[in-house]
């Protein structure tokens, strides 16, 4: 016991002395950041957009666009209202604030240069003059021309050299077009009301279980969420148990290149060797779990009433992700996907001298591991897809698969015995990697013997 | 009789169906310094891998401070394998220390010993260095030290030798001599033999996974006749008057009329019976040289005459 403890601690401490461990310590959370900010960011980066807009039908289409765009502008102040109060609390303080709160910045602004015919706005949209804005000089974006014939029908043309940007040219397209649609209900003797009524008209949708009685058979948004938080806890699992055992292939490659096993050899057995650096990196990925989940739960604590406003109902997530019914599977699942692929990388490992030679032995372990990465989500639309059922059944993929079926109540049959498969194939796998390990550790086999097993009407040679 | 502290009992190990290692038998008891002298791919690293229990031999039976090789009993021994490696990114100091904890030595007295041991290597300054920053020289004495931190009563040393220069060389035979001085029992594997000729009492040599010769140095150079190198003015015919002393191995011409003979002595006759009947003969000698057989010379011809030297060197290819 001494020995293993020896040697995950020197494994543990190697690990965290590393700067791959800071960074992957700071990649999740960068990653995270990283995913809500950058499209705020992209948004805010984008930058003001002066237009012309001319409308040659005397008006009527222009004010048309101002109306439909003073609208939006109201929708959006209003629900800024609303998110402030939910956060600030319904004050007049707070009323006071949002009143005198700048009115957030136009992506687009009509600007006029004086002209309105196009040859003399070709030099301003093709960048050879600028337009006088509040800004200052501006370059000139987009001319829009709108005509009106006798029957109604409108016709845009829209004038740019920025062919990617079409967020303008949609905006007033969808204006027009509602102007067109409802115009033509109105000429057709249909009351404004009626028509605003007939917008508003949904359907009401009642999702309903058939297990349950008639009262309690309504499905609620809630009872999804074990479903969701399942398939992102399988995902993390996959990312976890991904990260650690390359540490553990890369570690133990180096180990075999620096020659020390033999050394640890004369001082331990196999089998605490290979025990004590699954411990070692199995502390580095707890370490990493712990650091994720405390800085999730600092961040959500800190930033509840964020995820209220938003609509996120963070009580009702962490109440699904520390569920006994998942977290405790979870767990399960982790110990053994982690010792299975662990084990196996180690024996990878120890049969190489250099990354290069375990490109070959690591190629079809990576389309193994990337398998359950597709099915899982196939699982959360069809759990009880013969593909998925039987997938469940692959021990390697058991881990992943299963913890994405648990909170759909799969058959019990399928729990324990895939359980029951899992765990002897961990026993076999761990068992062959001592094997493996041995050998690959005096050098008396590598990949080419490895190789050798499969290769077709030929013995393996060894190294 | 002293204890034994290692036996090999009929051991065999093989590879692939390569037979590394047949029928070996052999003891080394406390004390003594004991050599494992082979070429190269001789089974001498497989057999020390099956003493310490890192491989389980086929067939035979190996006895480790009288039981099986287990790993209670690796805390007593000190091995330093032929590939010597170390953790390339943890500071000198630190990796004595985990060797030493592996072998059951607290951590302040393995610090205290590690600190004692570098000053004595002259390795004071590098305690706290990488050891991938140290020259080979320097990881090598690291991992000498590593291997004698606990004080171990039996050390095995596989190839030690081997990567050290002359100075260092002759600093670990100093080493190994001061550890078995001090009580401590050491078997270590070579195919330098002057190393094994200066410090070894026991000898076992082994070519072809099997053992050729088990006894002392001397026991090995009896093997092989002692020689006398002469250099005769004679008009007599010296053939005639050299053949009852042993085998005439070189006859060559000399300068001025001079002869050059190799002589090897039969068994019962030394130089000083060659001397005699020089004298005795009225032979004028302008050179008499009693050649001292070697270890190398003895190994030769004991893994000659045992059959299993059909192709090898004694630097020759691995198995």
């Amino acid at each position: 016991m001494r020995a293993i403890y020896l040697i995950a601690r020197r494994e543990y401490l190697s690990y965290v002395a590393t700067w791959g461990f800071w960074l992957s310590l700071a990649s999740m959370p960068m990653f995270m950041a990283l995913g809500f900010g950058l499209p705020i960011l992209i948004e805010n980066s984008q930058p003001t957009r002066y237009y012309v807009l001319i409308d040659e039908s005397g008006g009527t289409l222009e004010a048309a666009i101002e109306a439909q765009r003073a609208a939006t502008q109201a929708a959006q102040a209003e629900l800024t209202r609303e998110a402030a109060t939910q956060m600030l609390g319904d004050s007049p303080a707070v009323e006071a604030a949002i009143a005198n709160a700048p009115a957030p910045a136009e992506k687009y602004i009509r600007v006029d240069p004086g002209a309105t015919d196009i040859e003399s706005l070709r030099p301003y949209l093709l960048g050879e003059q600028d337009v006088e804005t509040e800004d200052g000089p501006q370059p000139l974006f987009a001319a829009i021309y709108l005509r009106q014939d006798v029957t109604g029908g409108i016709e845009i043309e829209y004038w740019s050299t920025n062919l990617t940007d079409g967020e303008l040219r949609s905006d007033i397209r969808r204006t027009l077009s509602e102007y067109m649609q409802l115009n033509r209900l109105l000429e057709s003797g249909v009351s404004p009301e009626l028509v605003a009524a007939a917008g508003e008209l949904r359907p009401t949708v009642r999702e309903l279980n058939p297990e349950r009685s008639a009262e309690a058979a309504e499905v609620t948004t809630a009872e999804r969420l074990p479903i969701i938080v399942a398939i992102a806890v399988a995902f993390g699992l996959w990312i976890v148990i991904f990260s650690v055992v390359n540490m553990l292939l890369t570690a133990m490659i180096e180990e075999k290149g620096n020659k020390v096993l033999e050394m640890m050899l004369a001082s331990s057995r196999h089998h605490e060797i290979l025990t004590g650096k699954l411990l070692g990196v199995a502390g580095v990925s707890t370490t990493l779990l712990l650091v994720w989940g405390g800085l999730a739960a600092t961040v959500g604590l800190t930033l509840q009433q964020l995820p209220i406003a938003a609509g996120i109902p963070l009580g009702e997530i962490m109440a699904a992700v520390l569920d006994p019914g998942l977290i405790f599977p979870a767990i399960g699942y982790f110990i053994i996907g982690y010792l299975m692929y662990g084990a196996i990388f180690l024996a990878i490992g120890s049969l190489c001298e250099t990354l290069q030679d375990a490109q070959t032995l690591m190629s079809p372990m990576m389309l193994i591991m990337m398998v359950p990465l597709f099915l899982v989500m196939v699982a959360a639309d069809a759990p009880d897809s013969p593909i998925i059922v039987i997938a469940s059944w692959v021990p390697l993929w058991t881990p992943f698969i299963m913890l994405a079926r648990l909170p759909q109540d799969p058959a019990l049959f399928d729990i324990l015995g895939t359980t029951v498969v899992m765990v002897a194939t961990a026993a076999a796998v761990i068992w062959g990697a001592g094997v493996m390990f041995r050998m690959g550790a005096l050098n008396q086999a590598n990949q080419d013997t490895v190789k050798g097993w499969f290769r077709i009407g030929g013995k393996g040679k060894a190294g | 009789m002293s204890e034994i502290i290692l036996s090999l009992e009929g051991v065999s190990k093989t590879f692939n169906g390569k037979p590394a290692v047949s029928d070996l038998s052999f003891d080394v008891k406390r004390g003594e310094i004991t050599g494992f002298l082979g070429p190269n791919g001789a089974g001498k690293s497989t057999s020390l891998r099956m003493a310490l229990g890192i491989l389980t031999p086929d067939s035979g039976e190996v006895s480790l401070f009288g039981g099986r090789p287990r790993a209670s009993a690796l805390e007593r021994v000190g091995f330093l394998p032929e590939e010597r490696g170390l953790y390339r990114k943890m500071k000198a100091i630190d990796v004595i220390i985990f060797f030493a904890r592996l072998k059951g030595v607290e951590v302040a007295e393995a610090r205290r010993r590690g600190l004692a041991m570098l000053e004595e290597f002259g390795l004071a300054d590098v305690a706290d260095s990488k050891v991938k920053t140290l020259s080979k020289g320097m990881a090598q004495k690291i991992q000498i030290i590593s291997t004698l931190i606990h004080n171990p009563e039996f050390i095995i040393l596989d190839e030690p030798f081997s990567g050290l220069d002359p100075v260092n060389q002759k600093a670990l035979e100093l080493i190994v001599r001061a550890r078995a001085d001090a009580g401590a029992t050491i078997l270590f594997s070579t195919h330098v033999m002057e190393h094994a000729e200066r410090l070894c009492d026991q000898i076992i040599l082994v070519a072809r996974g099997r053992k050729v010769f088990d006894g002392t140095v001397e026991q090995a150079l009896g093997h092989v006749p002692r020689r006398v190198v002469l250099e005769t003015v004679s008009d007599q015919d010296l053939t005639q008057v050299f053949a009852p002393l042993g085998e005439i191995a070189e006859a060559s011409e000399g300068a001025n009329e001079a002869r050059q003979w190799v002589i090897n002595l039969a068994r019962g006759v030394d130089a000083q019976d060659v001397l005699k009947t020089c004298v005795d003969g009225n032979i004028k000698l302008l050179r008499f040289e009693p050649a001292r057989a070697h270890l190398h010379d003895a190994f030769v011809h004991l893994v000659e005459t045992s059959g299993q030297f059909a192709s090898e060197t004694l630097e020759g290819e691995a198995v």
